[in-house]
């Protein structure tokens, strides 16, 4: 097989000699620009997108957390079961962790069957989003917070929890937070507003600072305290809880 | 037969008669993909953006002490391998570049430091931070492509030695 035959046959990396080169070349250009306007436009819309939001999701800039006093007059729990309850379960979780979804589906509600609805305790959630891993836990946290703000919190948390896995991968959650504030029969404007603004983002924020100076590292972190006493750390577990509250009420 | 080879040498001296070379510009194609996917990971490197991740653990990779050299996001050195591939296989395909045997043997040579490169990458993703990034393993398969998009330039340069 002559040179010239080989290289019609197995091709030279090069396109065949002739007229059609300029042809080529158009169409090249083409496919070129193509994935420019293409490139251009996912990644201007990703970062255009953030930069015009006014959707606070992630932590603000706080003077004064570092002291204990005022850190405590913004951090804020959310509370259930029996205000004078004389144990209290606390939990710093991220709605965006997977562990803690599976502490909310599936240990909580035994949890409350057995120590909050009987009185025994009441439970705490204070929120510890893990922004540098989970993109979306703080507006998960500020999305619970707004629908705190019309008494559905705890529906809201489950919801959350529950869908987890569909909200977590998507680029921009906020109107999957919206569509779950509206399955709960919120005040769909009055949730919207909340959600795209900076509200609550204090509180979210001074309950991260308070994990931090708890030394929480992860999460779930499930804490039990009898009183004003400083809080026992138990593992995320119904068996665990237990033990944590019986040591307590043995003085242990 | 002499007048054929001397047909032949003229349209070797003549550039502008030959076709660009179609590798090239496959490399180019390539290469600007390349270019974007670097560009959202370093907008995400310096806090611009969240990370879409669909499967893997983007953010544990991008947050390991690996997505950093010294104080260069690695994603930077992506932009700037990308870009220099894109700029020399479009230069490469121009009139009066296109038979450049310089140019081929650049582009070929960054590509094989490109591809060892995002091997290093892969590897420590899966040996070492146990944790995998769509978008790096994208990357990965990318710069692997462009550099065997980039192989004809061998053949080239031994055939106009």
């Amino acid at each position: 097989m002559s040179k010239k035959n080989r290289e019609r046959k197995y091709g030279s990396g090069e396109a065949p000699s002739s007229a059609s080169g300029g042809a080529e070349m158009t169409k090249f250009y083409w496919i070129l620009g193509a994935v420019a306007v293409l490139g251009v436009g996912i990644v201007g819309y990703s970062v255009g997108s953030k930069a015009l939001s006014s959707t606070v999701s992630e932590p603000i800039e706080m003077a004064g957390l570092d002291d204990p006093a005022e850190l405590m007059q913004v951090a804020r729990g959310v509370e259930k079961g029996d205000p004078d309850a004389p144990i209290s379960i606390i939990e710093f979780a991220d709605f965006q962790c997977p562990g803690c979804g599976g502490f909310a589906t599936q240990v909580k509600p035994l949890l409350e069957a057995e120590f909050v609805d009987t009185g025994k305790a009441k439970f705490i959630y204070y929120d510890f989003p893990l922004v540098s891993v989970h993109g979306h836990a703080f507006l998960a946290a500020r999305a619970a917070r707004c629908a705190e703000d019309q008494e559905k919190f705890w529906p809201y948390h489950d919801i959350l929890y529950r869908s987890q896995p569909r909200w977590s991968t998507v680029q921009n959650p906020a109107g999957m937070f919206e569509d779950y504030a509206e399955d709960l029969g919120l005040d769909e404007d009055e949730f919207s507003a909340c959600l795209k603004s900076d509200r609550h983002a204090d509180v979210v924020t001074a309950n991260m600072q308070l994990g931090y100076q708890l030394q929480i590292q992860g999460t779930p972190t499930i804490l039990v305290t009898q009183g004003q006493g400083v809080g026992r750390r138990v593992t995320a577990t119904l068996e665990g809880i237990r033990e944590g509250i019986a040591l307590l009420q043995s003085g242990g | 037969m002499t007048s054929s080879a001397g047909t032949s040498a003229a349209a070797s001296k003549q550039p502008s008669l030959r076709p660009p070379p179609r590798n090239r510009m496959v490399v180019a194609v390539l290469s600007l993909m390349g270019v974007f996917i670097a560009l959202y990971l370093l907008a995400h490197s310096i806090g611009l953006i969240p990370l879409i991740c669909g499967v893997g653990s983007c953010e544990t990779v991008q947050s390991s002490q690996w997505a950093m050299v010294g104080p260069v996001p690695v994603p930077l050195i992506g932009v700037a391998g990308y870009g220099s591939l894109l700029v020399l296989a479009i230069l490469g395909i121009q009139p009066s570049w296109k038979d450049s045997r310089g140019i081929g043997l650049l582009m070929l040579g960054l590509a094989t430091v490109g591809v060892a490169y995002t091997a290093f990458l892969t590897y420590l993703e899966a040996a070492v931070i146990h944790a995998w990034c769509v978008w790096c393993v994208t990357s990965a398969a990318l710069m692997t492509l462009i550099f065997l998009a980039s192989l004809p330039e061998v053949g080239r340069a031994v055939r106009r030695r």
